[in-house]
């Protein structure tokens, strides 16, 4: 199939195959988390109506700090990409 | 037996052994609690067992796409020098079979609440039962999706001796159908949680039925991109130089935009669902509750996002 | 599969410099300003105080979104609604213009939404340094610990990419799909709905979306 795989070869392989597997697998766990502290606050709105932007500056703060291990998913997936 | 027949046939049964998850546990719990409904409400039993039977027909759709492509996959005619290779058929078949669970599972669960909310109020049950049957529907649609990509799969054209473009097009069946399952659930979660809501407030139906089209339609955004990458797979040229790099960067590619996907999709219908309920205790605020719902899951798909374009940047690098 | 990789470049030579062009963006992003001043032209010609079908419609988006920064921004909104509504208009004039034979979506390019994405980010950081004074910008950098300072560059830039992508990814894919299944059932009924569901819905909505995060990162910058 290949005539000859080179150790160069083997190690960016395996760093492509790395970043998509960080990327895809890093990205579960930020979606469903941000998503419930979106549907907590719509609830919270819904209860008290009145405070509905700190409520929504809240959600973001929060979504924006669980976000984060996404964020560290995607750096390391670009490192592999450009980098090694 | 040549390979090819061998990944037909494998494909085929992986294809309805895991379409048949989700729609099984879905349908399951539909039929649970239309018998929890019935011991509260024994009066309504015939209408609860009719919307019973309507919401498990909806949510076994996607298996039965499930069936119909093991079947072109078992029965094909794999001799003459048009048909596919092995790797589209197997890609075909784990496609149909990953896309029907979310959707599956999904409009089990949205027809499961439907029936709590007709016992309820079985009064509301005509507008009950249509914001469920149209929940149900947009909750098919990833599953649709899959069935899109493993027809073109299954009738794509002729085997490849290109070891990427095999690797390419097992990819683009893989990423569908991963990519669908997050969308479905989520969809289907959306579905229910409105449905329920009609039952607790049935004048606010239309309000109801437009907060859940505009969350569900955000919450198919990750099988969107997957369907868009697993579309750009299928379509990567034949000449394209085979080195190990190459074919580890497709690899990353469908792995990276159909995993990525089903958590952001289950979220974003989290946040529609709450939106539906929120809009049914005030419907006068309703703007209001749908602006943070898109916001909320907007945000909770940034994810997404970064797994699309992780991909295409590994697309690139073919 | 070609139309979506077919191209249609200008190249310009100036002074030994090399500029490509992307012809076809061009030309339907002049369209939609084309589009967007032909209405605004209904709608403040003959301007009364009983409003007339195509004022009417301009006033109701002005209040809708009036409200929406008045209630986000605060008392500095005045300065920051132009921005939002002529983004959203945009973006959605230029959803829009996909439903239309043989014109093409200009946010299905990267190189339009990208800057887009950058001019809200521009704004917002902007702000930020107004409001805060340059010290305090800077410090948040390295919050809560030093060492945080280059994950929290990058969560700033990668929220440009996720505005971005977002649009592009949503339009583009609708593109793609509509094309691969026009060639696949050759049937009139399905591929103008197609059309007409992400052309429509999914274009207003991805519309809102990013006139409501652009909103959303500088009411952040304001009030944090």
């Amino acid at each position: 199939m290949f005539d000859q795989i080179t150790g160069s070869e083997l190690i960016r392989a395996f760093a492509l195959l790395g970043a998509g597997l960080c990327m895809g697998f890093g990205a579960i766990g930020p979606g469903i988390g941000e998503g419930f502290a979106a549907g907590k606050a719509c609830e919270g709105i819904s209860r008290s109506p009145e405070h509905a932007n700190l409520l929504t500056r809240t959600m973001l703060v929060g979504q924006a700090v669980s976000e984060s291990t996404g964020i560290y998913s995607l750096v390391v997936a670009l490192l592999l990409i450009f980098v090694v | 037996m040549d390979t090819v027949q061998l990944a037909a046939y494998l494909g085929a049964g992986l294809c309805m052994g895991l379409g048949a998850i989700g729609a099984g546990i879905g349908e399951g719990l539909t039929g649970g609690d239309a018998a929890r409904s019935m011991d509260r409400q024994p009066a309504v039993s015939n209408r609860l067992m009719r919307n019973m039977l309507i919401g498990q027909a909806v949510a076994e759709s996607a298996s039965i796409f499930s069936l119909v492509v093991s079947m072109l996959l078992i029965f094909g005619n794999y001799s003459s020098p048009t048909a596919p290779g092995p790797a589209a058929l197997f890609g075909a078949g784990l496609c149909m079979g990953l896309g029907a669970l979310g959707s599956g599972l999904g409009g089990g669960m949205a027809a499961a609440e439907a029936l709590m909310g007709v016992g309820r109020n079985p009064g509301a049950e005509r507008r009950i039962t249509s914001v469920m049957l149209i929940g149900q529907a947009v909750a098919q649609t990833p599953s649709i999706f899959s069935f899109v990509v493993s027809l073109l799969l299954i009738f794509g054209g002729a085997e490849t001796a290109n070891s990427i473009k095999e690797t390419a097009l097992l990819m683009s069946g893989l990423s569908m159908g991963f990519g669908a399952i997050g969308s479905g659930v989520g969809s289907g979660i959306s579905a229910g949680r409105a449905s329920d809501s009609t039952s607790k407030r049935p004048e606010a139906y239309s309000k109801l039925m437009s907060t859940m089209l505009v969350g569900q339609a955000v919450s198919q955004t990750p099988a969107v991109f997957a369907l868009m990458v697993s579309l750009l797979l299928i379509f990567v040229p034949q000449s394209v130089p085979v080195t190990l790099p190459s074919l580890a960067a497709v690899i990353g590619c469908g792995i990276s935009v159909g995993v990525g996907g089903i958590g952001p999709g289950i979220g974003a219908g989290f946040a529609a669902a709450e939106a539906a309920a929120a809009v049914a205790k005030n419907p006068s605020k309703e703007s209001l509750f749908v602006r943070t719902m898109l916001t909320g899951q907007a945000v909770a798909q940034s994810t997404a996002i970064y797994a699309l374009v992780i991909a295409l940047v590994l697309l690139r690098l073919i | 599969m070609e139309e979506i990789t077919r191209q249609w470049l200008w190249v310009i030579d100036l002074w030994g410099h090399e500029f490509t062009l992307n012809a076809r963006t061009l030309v339907m992003t002049w369209i939609v300003v084309g589009v967007i001043l032909f209405f605004v032209f209904l709608a403040t010609r003959k301007a009364s105080l009983v409003p007339h079908t195509a004022q009417n419609i301009a006033e109701m988006m002005l209040e809708a979104f009036k409200g929406l920064t008045d209630e986000s921004i605060g008392e500095r909104s005045q300065s920051y609604f132009p921005l939002i509504m002529t983004t959203f208009i945009f973006v959605l004039i230029s959803n829009w213009l996909g439903m239309v034979p043989f014109l093409s979506e200009p946010t299905r390019d990267i190189n339009t939404v990208f800057p887009l994405g950058l001019i809200g980010f521009v704004v917002a950081h902007a702000t930020s340094i107004k409001v805060k004074g340059f010290k305090r910008y800077i410090k948040g950098y390295f919050e809560p610990f030093f060492i945080m300072f280059p994950l929290n560059v990058i969560g700033e830039l990668a929220k440009v990419i996720s505005i971005s992508f977002r649009l592009y990814g949503n339009i583009m894919g609708g593109a793609i799909i509509i094309i691969v299944v026009s060639e696949l059932v050759h049937n009139w009924l399905l591929p103008p709905f197609l059309q007409f569901f992400f052309g429509f819905f999914v274009g207003t909505i991805q519309a809102l979306v990013f006139a409501m995060l652009t909103l959303t990162y500088i009411s952040l910058a304001i009030h944090e």
